[in-house]
């Protein structure tokens, strides 16, 4: 399994690409493998015979397991220079036969990988299904490897972070203008997300302490900004790219960029380097009608900027001659869930004040 | 309860036994006058008298051979070969003349053969063996060798007490070293094993001085806090098998340590016994750590070299539990 | 002997009678393939066990050899057991566990040999160790060969025997060969010669008048209850008959043979009870009729049960020491009438 990452430390072969006993040429994809981050090919190391497959579709193994091996005799390991080969003691099998474990999903602590007795002590004692009271009504399965991931990132930023969210309306007026007057080439896309985000960063130039990342005790103020952008990705979950110096980029930049890590996101192309890294998160789900949200903060980032639906409200405004008047607008609430640990109310605020400013006089 | 070396409390059994049964005497060379090479009998001819601690010719066969006529006419001898190594001299009576008789015609021969046995201070070849292995080979004789002063004294009781030869292995190594508290009175140990420490991840069985070299080795602060088994055999024959597979059954691993020549000693037939009836228990080989087949060397630092070590006790302890 | 009355001296050539013939009947066997392994007699020999065996009381212990087969018939065993002994059967001495005259019932006050000569002789001091010890006016007796003499163990008890002065009768049976070996390959010097050296007398007796080797023994039973110690009696004889049954012998000089089958022990002995007025050929067919009756007996015998093959390597509960035997010497007869029972 290689290091499909820098903070990658296992994956799952989600499905094998090629057979025992075919010929690979070198480079050729041999398998589909999961990390918590991405789904990508593992291209051979080499050209040969495939002599063993050592990991089943949907196993899990650490990086540095040994996936497959490949034979370069054309025989079926005669002449591979191979660590030893899959082993499973009498106690094991005789512990697996009796408990019914599939000895391909168990993980091995032994020397060379090796799965001990207490290894399978453990898969006994931690089993797929458990006494559920749903058990009769529906066949069991289990969530799927990247949902379980983001399951647990939330999970984990919930319990690390001091979340709180505040929220801002906000008349979108201007940027509505804007983006339809946006010429057809422009590529400007179907959300205002780009202008949100262009002036989100506007804002954070003023308001820094909301660019900056905490890991444990480690507090750092981001000159950059690397703006992760929440992509749906249907079923199958969401993922966060990120834009690196998204600061430098124009609206029109940004839509494309922000367009095109969406497209490959949901291709499954995105590199692992694209997922890291980021500083300041937006996320958009208004499109599907919701008027408020509390997003979960993107570890190990302080700020995460929400847009929710834009939605026509009658208002009430000064008109020209100082007088309260109800008109008719677009409006969206603006949402910031922040970390009450590096953050406080007032700063938040402050900065979605700033951002709602921006966003009524915008101008293109 | 009082506490006594590992010889003392050899003695003490001796000296309860001469006292309650005046079938029992004591013989062997520089037992009587001068109290036995080692002192065991220090003070036994003064309280029984000649007549029950023979000082004997220099003559193995004829010290065994003349304890099996003893026997056979309602005695009960205890001889003492010098050293474990000078039994060879007496093996032919030992294993052809005590061994086969009851077999062959009914007739017991309680006899008890006491062996110094064992090396570690220089012995040389003729005064270090550890020949157990040679009499658990053949039919008719037990085999026992404590590892305490109370099983020291428990089991050579149940040897004079037993109507068969039986060879008990003291080791000279134990002798001053070991201390233990030691019942008052008469009591009898079994021959059977003894779980010394109870552990989950490896059990090592040993039996004699190894036991405490397998002790130190496999402390929990020496192995990361592994938890290590330690069994000790107490009697090779009868060899308590149930007591070896129930151990190995729990923890899966075995490491068998023997101070005797690697070859055909006493941890070769259990190693054989734990592949054979406790295959499907294994999580790892059943190793051993003996020995190798040489003479006992004289000079120190060849004799550690061949000697276990507890150094070779706990990296085999190590790897076993890393497999 | 004036030590002897007319019965013992008939008894004396019933027990030699009774050896030969059940061992000329067990060469037939053998022959006939019905003995497995090897065969031993001590043809011509006859004498030195018989008239030893006389000479001693029903508390002594004997340990005889391969040729003393007339030991254990002094001591009581029955023909019918020997020859089952000899086949191998259930019913034999040892129920099979071992061969030939490897064998003493225990009840009979003998121990059986083992095949390491003369292993017995280190056993029989022990015997008479315990006797002295324990203050008891008993003696042991070992029989053993003029090739055994050479042997560790020989020495090693000669010595153990003299210097403790022991209550034991060596009896060396002196019967010119060790398989093919002669005496002067075996000896630089007459082992009779070596008692001295370890202190005790050893004297040479005709080893084929068992009337002579029972004088012999019984005064050196007397020497050993008086405290005196062990003695060797060499009974010189001849073995008339091959090492074995498979042995013919052809390293035995002819002349050698036809001058001791002139001193047979048994038609000696016959001549002396014939004179008193003794039917000694009633006695002879006497003595085939009971041989026979102990074959028919011995070959209805069933063969022992492979299950137990392993059974009975060790003794359990208390051990039972060696019982008495007969004794049938008239000697003996006040003093069975004294002893406790």
């Amino acid at each position: 399994m290689p290091q499909l990452g820098v903070s990658v430390v296992e994956g799952t072969v989600i499905r094998w690409l090629v057979g025992v006993g075919d010929d690979v040429a070198a480079d050729q994809p041999l398998c589909e493998v999961d990390t918590d981050k991405i789904v990508t090919d593992i291209p051979s190391p080499a050209a040969g015979t495939l002599a063993e497959l050592l990991v089943h579709e949907g196993e899990t193994v650490e990086v540095g397991a040994t996936l497959a091996r490949i034979s370069k005799t054309g025989r079926s390991g005669s002449h591979v220079d191979h660590e030893r080969p899959e082993f499973h003691s009498p106690v094991v099998q005789r512990l697996a036969a009796e408990h019914g474990v599939d000895l391909g999903g168990v993980p091995g602590t032994g020397r060379g990988g090796r799965i001990s007795k207490q290894d399978v002590l453990a898969a006994v004692e931690k089993p797929l299904h458990t006494e559920s009271p749903y058990r009769a009504e529906a066949p069991a399965g289990q969530l799927s490897r990247m949902r379980r991931a983001i399951g647990a990132h939330m999970k984990r930023s919930l319990e690390t972070a001091a979340t709180c969210t505040t929220w801002m309306e906000c008349d979108m007026a201007r940027v509505e203008q804007s983006r339809r007057g946006a010429k057809a080439s422009s590529l400007l896309g179907v959300t205002p997300l780009p202008i949100v985000a262009r002036a989100a960063m506007d804002v954070l130039g003023e308001h820094p302490a909301l660019n900056a990342t905490l890991e444990g005790e480690r507090y750092t103020r981001h000159e950059a900004v690397h703006l992760g952008v929440a992509v749906s990705l249907g079923e199958d979950g969401l993922i966060v790219p990120v834009i690196r110096d998204a600061h430098a980029l124009t609206v029109e930049e940004l839509g494309v960029a922000i367009r095109e890590l969406a497209k490959r996101a949901r291709k499954q192309q995105l590199s692992p380097d694209e997922v890291g890294g980021g500083t300041f998160t937006v996320t958009n789900p208004g499109q599907f009608g919701s008027l408020m949200a509390t997003p979960v903060i993107n570890q190990p980032q302080v700020a995460i900027l929400d847009l929710e639906a834009v939605v026509k409200r009658a208002i009430v405004i000064e008109d020209a001659d100082g007088n309260d008047v109800i008109e008719i607008r677009p409006q969206t609430i603006l949402g910031l869930s922040w970390d009450h640990r590096a953050l406080d109310g007032a700063q938040a605020a402050q900065f979605l004040g700033a951002l709602r400013r921006r966003l009524e006089r915008w101008d293109g | 309860m009082p506490t006594m070396t590992y010889l003392e409390a050899i003695a003490d059994a001796l000296r309860e036994q001469l006292r309650a049964d005046p079938r029992v005497f004591v013989l062997g060379e520089d037992v009587g006058a001068f109290g036995g090479a080692f002192k065991v009998t220090d003070g036994f001819v003064e309280e029984f008298g000649e007549e029950r601690v023979i000082d004997t010719p220099l003559a193995e066969a004829a010290i065994v051979g003349a304890a099996v006529g003893a026997a056979v006419v309602g005695m009960r001898p205890v001889c003492e070969m010098q050293f474990a190594d000078f039994v060879a001299c007496g093996f032919d009576q030992l294993v052809n003349v005590a061994g086969k008789t009851h077999y062959r015609f009914g007739l017991a021969v309680p006899l008890v053969v006491r062996l110094p046995s064992g090396g570690g201070f220089s012995g040389g070849p003729f005064h270090s063996q550890n020949p157990e292995a040679w009499f658990m080979h053949a039919p008719g004789i037990k085999v026992l060798a404590p590892s305490t002063a109370e099983d020291a004294k428990g089991l050579l009781t149940a040897a004079i007490r037993d109507p068969n030869p039986v060879v008990f292995l003291e080791h000279k190594h134990l002798y001053r070293r070991v201390k233990g508290e030691v019942p008052e009175g008469i009591y009898e140990t079994p021959m059977s094993a003894r779980v010394v420490r109870e552990g989950t991840d490896l059990t090592v069985i040993a039996y004699g001085a190894m036991v405490h070299a397998a002790l130190e080795a496999s402390a929990p602060e020496a192995l990361d806090g592994a938890s290590v088994e330690i069994l000790d055999l107490r009697s090779l024959v009868p060899l308590d098998t149930q007591a070896i597979l129930a151990s190995v059954a729990k923890t899966s691993k075995a490491l068998i340590v023997d101070e005797a020549n690697e070859t055909c000693a006493a941890g070769a037939q259990v190693a054989a016994l734990i592949a054979e009836h406790a295959f499907e228990q294994l999580d790892g080989p059943v190793r051993r750590v003996a020995t190798p087949d040489v003479p006992i060397p004289f000079s120190p630092p060849l004799e550690q070299a061949v000697l276990p070590s507890v150094e070779r006790i706990r990296d085999a302890c190590r790897d076993l539990l890393d497999y | 002997m004036e030590s002897l009355s007319r019965a013992d001296r008939v008894e004396l050539l019933r027990a030699m009678l009774l050896m030969r013939a059940i061992e000329s009947r067990a060469l037939t066997l053998y022959r006939q393939g019905r003995v497995p392994g090897s065969f031993y007699d001590g043809f011509g020999q006859e004498a030195v066990s018989v008239g030893a065996a006389f000479a001693l009381g029903p508390r002594d212990r004997l340990c005889p050899l391969h040729r003393d087969l007339g030991a254990h018939l002094v001591r009581g065993v029955e023909p019918a057991r020997i020859l089952a002994q000899y086949m191998g059967r259930a019913s034999g001495v040892t129920g099979g566990r071992d061969g030939n005259v490897h064998f003493g019932d225990p009840a009979s006050g003998v121990m059986g040999m083992v095949s390491m000569l003369p292993d017995m002789m280190c056993v029989a001091a022990g015997m008479a160790m315990a006797f002295k010890l324990r203050g008891e006016p008993r003696v042991a007796l070992s029989w053993f060969g003029d090739g055994a003499t050479s042997r560790g163990d020989f020495h090693e008890a000669m010595n153990w025997a003299g210097v403790q002065r022991l209550p034991v009768v060596f009896v060396l049976e002196n019967n010119q060969f060790a398989y093919s070996t002669p005496l002067a390959k075996q000896f630089a010097v007459d082992p009779v010669e070596r008692a001295r050296v370890y202190g005790f007398p050893g004297v040479t007796v005709d080893g084929n008048d068992v009337e002579a080797v029972f004088e012999a023994v019984r005064a050196a039973r007397e020497r050993a209850l008086t405290g005196a110690g062990p003695t060797l009696v060499e009974a010189v004889t001849m073995r008339m008959h091959g090492h074995a049954a498979h042995d013919d012998m052809r390293y035995v000089p002819p002349e050698l043979l036809a001058e001791w089958t002139r001193r047979d022990p048994i038609e000696r002995q016959e001549r002396r009870v014939a004179q008193l007025a003794v039917d000694v050929a009633d006695l002879r067919a006497a003595v085939d009729v009971e041989v026979e009756a102990a074959a028919a007996e011995a070959l209805a015998a069933p063969m022992p049960d492979p299950a137990g093959a392993a059974r009975g390597v060790f003794a359990e509960g208390e051990p039972e020491p060696l019982g008495d035997g007969r004794a049938p010497w008239s000697g003996f007869a006040d003093a069975v009438a004294e002893a406790p029972a």
